[in-house]
Order: C-alpha cells, then sequence, then structure tokens
C-alpha cells in the first residue's frame, strides 16, 4: 500500500469475511482427499414476510448444537473435534428449560474461540429478554435441534421436513436459525 | 456443514409459509446456497449469536437479526453486523488455512480425520 493510499484509512485487504468455501476446498485437497464437496445450490430464493408484527408472533429457535451425551468423550467447552458426539435426527427441547448443549461435533474456530458461553451460540437467553420487553409476541415452546449431515438427501428428505412439521405443530410465526 | 444444513432449513420453512433469519458467521457458505435472511457476524465460527461472555453483545447481535428478520425487503437479504471480532484481522488467516501447515501437521491431520470419520459412520448405524 503507498503512503498516499494508506492515507485515506482502507482497511487491510484481508479483512474480509472469510473464504471458507476456498479454503475448505483448499484444506481438503491438501489432505489428499479427491473429488471436491458439492455444497448446496440455489438460483431461486423463497420469501415469506410476516403475518403480523413481531411483537405479536411467535418465534422458535432453531440450532445444530448437541444435547450433551456424557457417554460420548469430552464434549467440551473446549474439547477437540468429537464426531462421536454427533447426533442423527432433529431433537426438540423444551424452551423454557435451560438445556445443556455443546457444539464439540462442529468444526468451530478452536484456535480463536472456546464454546465456553453458550449464549455466543445458543441465544435463548436474549430471546426470552426479547419476549419479557415485548420485541417478540412469546417464544414457541420447543427450541430444535438440526443434525449436520454431509448427505443432502438426509437434510432435505428427512431433517428438513421433520424441523417443518414440529414448528406447525407449534404454531410456529418465524424462526430463528443459528449456526455454529 | 453448520451453515448448509441452516441455510437448507431456512429455505424449507420460509417455503412452507414460516418466515426466517439465520444467524451465521460463515457468509459466503450461507450466501452460495442461497437464503432469505442472513445476519452475518464476521467473528469466528462458533460465535454467530454475539461475543462470549458479553450480554451486551449478545444482545446486540439478536436484536440485529430480529430487525432483519422484520425489516427484509427481499431475498437474499444479509446483514453485516457492525461488530468487530478484534481491531486485529490477522485471526481471519487461520482456520483450515492449507498455507498455514507444515507437512506434518497436514499428515497428522488426515489421520485424524479419517479416524472421526470412522467414529461419525460407527454412531450413525442403529
Amino acid at each position: 500500500m503507498t503512503q498516499r493510499e494508506d492515507g485515506f484509512g482502507f482497511a487491510p485487504d484481508e479483512d474480509v469475511p472469510i473464504p471458507y468455501l476456498q479454503r475448505i476446498r483448499d484444506y481438503y485437497q491438501a489432505l489428499g482427499y479427491g473429488a471436491p464437496y458439492r455444497w448446496a445450490h440455489y438460483a431461486e430464493v423463497p420469501f415469506q414476510a410476516l403475518a403480523k408484527p413481531l411483537a405479536e408472533s411467535r418465534v422458535a429457535l432453531v440450532t445444530t448444537a448437541a444435547p450433551y451425551q456424557p457417554d460420548k468423550g469430552d464434549q467440551g467447552p473446549g474439547a477437540s473435534y468429537n464426531a462421536a458426539a454427533k447426533f442423527f435426527r432433529v431433537y426438540s427441547g423444551d424452551s423454557a428449560s435451560d438445556p445443556d448443549l455443546r457444539i464439540s461435533h462442529i468444526a468451530y474456530d478452536r484456535a480463536h474461540t472456546s464454546a465456553e458461553d453458550s449464549g455466543s451460540w445458543f441465544p435463548l437467553a436474549q430471546l426470552r429478554r426479547a419476549a419479557a420487553i415485548g420485541r417478540i409476541g412469546e417464544i414457541a415452546p420447543r427450541f430444535h435441534g438440526m443434525p449436520t449431515n454431509r448427505s443432502h438427501r438426509v437434510t432435505l428428505e428427512q431433517d428438513c421436513p421433520e424441523l417443518l412439521a414440529r414448528c406447525r405443530e407449534d404454531r410456529v410465526e418465524a424462526a430463528v436459525l443459528v449456526a455454529v | 456443514m453448520c451453515h448448509q444444513t441452516v441455510s437448507l432449513a431456512a429455505r424449507h420453512l420460509e417455503a412452507n409459509g414460516i418466515p426466517t433469519v439465520i444467524m451465521g458467521c460463515a457468509r459466503d457458505i450461507v450466501e452460495h446456497v442461497g437464503v432469505p435472511r442472513l445476519l452475518f457476524s464476521d467473528f469466528p465460527l462458533g460465535n454467530p449469536a454475539g461475543r462470549p461472555h458479553d450480554r451486551e453483545s449478545q444482545a446486540f447481535t439478536l436484536d440485529l437479526a430480529l430487525r432483519v428478520l422484520e425489516g427484509a425487503p427481499a431475498p437474499r437479504t444479509t446483514v453485516q453486523s457492525p461488530l468487530r471480532w478484534s481491531a486485529d484481522p490477522a485471526w481471519k488467516l487461520d482456520y483450515s488455512n492449507i498455507a498455514r501447515l507444515s507437512p506434518e501437521e497436514i499428515a497428522r491431520r488426515r489421520a485424524e480425520f479419517d479416524r472421526q470419520k470412522e467414529i461419525a459412520k460407527t454412531g450413525r448405524q442403529p
């Protein structure tokens, strides 16, 4: 960067959102795995406006975090990647409870974060606050956990319809989905 | 995988009449899938709902997500949170960055990856 450009206050070129698709492709290729993973990709995107104000709407929380399973090894906080802690079916929990959820089955950034505070990846407490101050109508009675599966078929044909059915059962009017 | 899963779920709910907002830290994956609404936090993976041990950051992040949920004018609306993880963006160079790994480390990770894949396979059996 020249001194003149520096004077404009530009950010460093690498200060952009991490290009994960490229990083992950390069990473697994260097590890010796063949054809790159084909990520889901659509040209068309559905859109549904809120039917009524958020302050009157029932909002569901959806997470990819896993319920703690004492028999499945170290699940942290700060545990190394633990595939045994994965789950393979949509699950639901009581939104009025304080569930013990963990993210050791997920490739989060272990170098720069510790997973100590579930509030940074499971915003149930903040959603309760939003309900208490009338920002949303109410929290749906159950939150839902989505399995993170490499198989598009399983996610699209098994897990997504199951999630929808549970949301409908709870008469959910909007959903906040949190990707760990 | 998380960001892809949640993106597919949001699309499915939305197509069936339930408005959604995603909170996530991997902008390119979510946008590649194509979703109605994304609140993107430019934070290390694992912090889509705000900074750890920082209630104010978490409250701000959820509130922003709710504003995206009610205010997005069209699908593929991404709002980037103004919160910064660190004044120094060097953390962004580390995640799965093959250019930063030694051949020994690459070999070690490959062995570990194979091991975890076997464990996941076992877990999937009924």
